[in-house]
């Protein structure tokens, strides 16, 4: 068991957990968040993505000991007013079937938007290609990011913000 | 952390007691068709109840409050069924609350599978929602000292027209609440329905967005444990021994200890940790020894050996004098759930009451299961009903509910939360069963269908038989269908769409076959059929005849295409639902596939949330292309050779078609489900539509291990 103090959606947050923890779990089980999911255990399906300094990441790949001081942020600190464009482009089309690979979608996809705000179907399916949707919603999925787009136009991911 | 769960307001068993809302308000139910879950447990009528359940509650404040009775696994019902109750009720739909019901016998029928979820509880949930209305139209009445029929309803409000008076629901909910509940009300016109059939978010999704906990997984209680239950790789082996103080020596462990004799349990090995973590990396220096038990002797290589020797066993009537025979067979393979959310469920177990929070499609299955296995009485297993990451019928055979409940029951007093790695999921799933077709179909010398033979082979056990009810071969005089069984050892169980998955990929496709051997437009060939399918129960060969013509001509049938393009088409009547599919598909010379479009006409009756609806029709296509294009489960020594997705691999973004239409038919018909219907006809139109644009045709599943290449 080590200490390590991380910074998780803008607050500094202190875990004492084994150093080969994956941040999936010490997210869910050490820290409460429990938006980000575990799928596989092993990086095929995305369910875990987080962003570490903006960069999404799998969760149950990512050994507490390497997130150092990189910032983290999860589901719960995209917007925790459901205000990101995605969110809430998400809300208005009713994307989620299930719902269980969402948060993984919606981080991959905050990603992408920011990098590039408005992506052609070309530019989706490369981004997008790595979370599994078990419901297959992929249609509203696609729907929801250029609809986003729409949103945002521009639209910048809120990293940070209070839990 | 507080549980996470949502409950009810009240304990379970006094719910049902109590129909004055503290400070004033009103409870209804209404009396739907309980079986032996409510034969169970009679409920003595205390004199302010209304009803032996209890679906609205309205507060003085006008707050209304609507139970979802049934579990939440993305078909939607959570909105849907409440929708209902508000539609009867005449509430707006942004007045409404809705609250997951705990598993309860005023509930009614709380199972989640067979698309069943709706139309049982249709007329339930109207009445349920007409006789709080009329309640609250009599208390106004009453009121005012006019008759209830001059008074009319709107957005949660009574009016009295003649005398301009209006009655918010609110202030009527404590004087609505002493009065006796009419029998017989009337149910709207569905003409006059506002909210039904309109497009409504599901009622979760700003949780979903935002993170917050919903799912079985999410469950967290203080001072939880968390624990993994490992069982033999080989289906039915048993624990023989165990490396148990290697396992208790490591990190966060707090116990270990192998289960048997457990009635209903799985004999395996339990492990319990302070974190998900500890309990993995536990699980992963486990050693156990097993008795592996009969079934490793199976193998799927054998299985297709063994499903010729039965085939050949039931040979095909002699055809018809001069018809020429046209064979094929047809194959599809064993199929995991995969649902993403591994299988999980939470436990306490405390003063002799087992508390459960359980992601199920059954949950009245995991309480008998630990009723009986642990020896509690059902009324002191109260079990929370979670959302649920997926189901596609996975969740309701519910052994977790025994797994965690035993372990619960060892640390009394300690919340547990059982986890499968998604490894354990995989190895241990009610896998669909694998089938095979050996059709023989007779054509006389104009191209007409005379004779048609399917010697059908599955597993022994589980859901998926074929009989000759159903179409083409209603509509072939003289056809049979003979259906043998594999001898059983291999879990199998309801996969969305049970049988029709896999059976109506192998009939669609050689019908389509038959059309190409009699040099007929495979439409037409169709249509032709439809006309003349005997009339049998629960087939209406006029309701498949306009999807069908609605979706080919919706998709531009006919058009000329390209060698690599191909159009192909598939019916299904399943679950009560009529579904045409048409695939648009093009086939470079490599041999790589993508849909360009999917086309799709469904008659599922009234339409309850068009938004859910039209979702449930896309995933479920698409996930009958999933399993189609990418997914085999293959038998190993017993046990399931497929570990995780990388070996498993199942439809993405980058595969999905990027062109979905969905046409419902409008129909005032009592409403079918939807979470199934619409997959079957996928995989067929899929592989009907390669045929036409490269001349393979699939009669092996999964397609991604054929080659599609063409010059």
């Amino acid at each position: 068991m080590s200490k390590y103090t991380l910074n998780v959606n803008g607050q500094p947050r202190t875990v004492d957990v084994a150093s080969d923890t994956p941040m999936l779990w010490v997210l869910r089980d050490a820290l409460g968040l429990v938006g980000t999911k575990y799928g596989c255990g092993i990086g095929e399906c995305g369910a875990c993505t987080i962003h570490l300094d903006g960069t999404p990441t799998r969760g149950c790949q990512t050994q507490i000991s390497a997130v150092g001081g990189k910032s983290v942020t999860t589901i719960e600190g995209l917007d925790p007013k459901g205000k990101h464009p995605l969110q809430k482009a998400w809300c208005e089309l009713d994307v989620p079937q299930c719902g269980y690979c969402q948060a993984g979608q919606l981080m991959t996809a905050a990603a992408l938007l920011k990098s590039n705000p408005h992506p052609n179907d070309a530019d989706i399916d490369r981004a997008m290609a790595g979370n599994l949707c078990r419901c297959a919603s992929y249609f509203r999925i696609r729907q929801g990011i250029k609809r986003a787009a729409e949103i945002g136009s521009g639209s910048t991911p809120v990293e940070g913000g209070s839990q | 952390m507080k549980p996470t769960t949502e409950s009810p307001r009240m304990d379970r068993r006094h719910f049902v007691k109590v129909s004055a809302l503290a400070g004033g308000g009103l409870l209804i139910g209404t009396h739907v068709l309980f079986g032996e879950l409510a034969a169970a447990e009679t409920l003595a009528p205390a004199p302010a109840d209304f009803a032996p359940n209890a679906f609205v509650s309205i507060s003085s404040s006008g707050a209304v409050s609507i139970i979802a009775p049934n579990s939440e696994m993305g078909q939607g019902v959570k909105t849907s069924l409440p929708m209902i109750v508000a539609e009867e009720l005449d509430v707006a739909w942004e007045q409404v609350t809705v609250t997951q019901g705990d598993l309860n016998p005023a509930y009614g029928r709380q199972t989640s599978v067979g698309s069943q979820s709706t139309p049982a509880n249709f007329l339930p949930l109207r009445r349920a929602g007409a006789t709080a209305r009329a309640l609250l139209v009599q208390a106004a009445a009453q009121m005012w000292s006019v008759p209830v029929s001059e008074c009319t309803t709107e957005r949660g409000t009574v009016i009295h027209r003649a005398s301009n008076r209006r009655a918010l629901y609110g202030e009527l909910a404590t004087k609505a609440a002493s009065l006796t509940p009419p029998v017989n009300v009337p149910l709207k016109d569905p003409k006059d329905f506002k909210l039904l059939g309109t497009r409504v978010p599901g009622v979760d999704n700003p949780k979903i967005v935002t993170g917050v906990p919903l799912f079985g997984i999410d469950v967290q209680l203080p001072g939880m444990l968390y624990a993994t239950y490992t069982k033999c790789p080989v289906f039915g082996g048993k624990v023989v021994s165990a490396n148990l103080d290697v396992v208790n020596a490591r990190p966060g462990v707090r116990d270990a200890f192998v289960l048997d004799g457990v009635e209903g349990l799985p004999s395996g090995v339990a492990i319990v940790a302070d974190s998900t973590w500890n309990a993995f990396s536990a699980t992963d220096k486990l050693q156990v020894q097993w008795n592996e038990g009969a079934a490793v002797t199976q193998n799927s290589v054998e299985m297709a050996k063994h499903a010729e020797q039965l085939a050949s066993a039931t040979p095909a009537p002699a055809l018809p004098s001069g018809a020429k025979a046209v064979q094929a067979v047809y194959h599809y393979p064993f199929l995991a759930h995969a649902t993403l959310e591994p299988q999980n469920c939470t436990a306490v177990f405390k003063n002799g009451v087992m508390e459960m929070w359980a992601p199920s499609q059954i949950p009245a299955v995991g309480q008998g299961l630990v009723s009986r296995g642990l020896g509690i009485a059902p009324k002191d297993i109260v079990v929370h009903i979670t959302r649920l990451g997926g189901g596609f019928g996975r969740r309701g055979s519910n052994e977790f509910s025994i797994e965690v409940g035993a372990i619960a029951k060892r640390l009394e007093g300690t919340p547990v939360k059982l986890m499968w790695t998604r490894e354990h999921d995989f190895a241990h799933d009610n896998y669909r069963s694998n089938g095979w077709h050996y059709f023989t179909a007779g054509l006389d010398g104009a191209g007409k269908v005379v004779a048609l033979h399917d010697a059908f082979v599955k597993m022994q056990g589980g859901p998926g038989d074929m009989s000759a009810n159903g179409f083409p071969f209603s509509a072939i005089p003289g056809s049979q269908v003979s259906s043998s069984k594999l001898p059983g050892g291999i879990p199998t169980g309801f996969w969305r769409a049970p049988g029709d998955n896999g059976n109506v990929w192998a009939t669609q496709c050689f019908v389509d076959e038959l059309a190409h051997a009699t040099r007929r437009e495979p439409l037409s060939f169709t249509l032709d059929l439809l006309g003349g399918a005997a009339p049998q129960l629960g087939f209406d060969a006029q309701r498949m005849t306009s999807v069908l013509k609605l979706a080919t001509e919706r998709a531009g049938w006919g058009r000329q295409c390209p060698r690599g393009e191909g159009q192909g088409f598939a019916i299904t009547r399943t679950m009560g639902a009529y579904v045409a599919v048409v695939a648009d598909v093009v086939v470079n010379q490599a041999g790589e596939l993508s849909i360009k479009k999917i086309t799709a006409a469904v008659d599922a009756g009234t339409i309850i949330n068009l938004s859910a609806a039209e979702a449930q029709v896309q995933g479920a296509i698409l996930d009958g292309i999933s399993a189609a294009w990418f997914q085999k489960i293959t038998i190993e020594r017993g046990a399931a050779a497929q570990t995780n997705f990388d070996e498993y691999p199942m439809l993405r973004m980058n595969d999905s078609p990027r062109l979905m239409e969905i046409h419902f038919i409008k129909s005032a018909a009592a409403p079918s489900g939807l979470g199934e219907p619409a997959l079957p006809a996928a995989a067929p139109a899929l592989c009907n539509a390669i045929f036409a644009a490269t001349g393979k045709r699939i009669r092996t599943l999964p397609i991604i291990s054929e080659s599609l290449k063409w010059s």
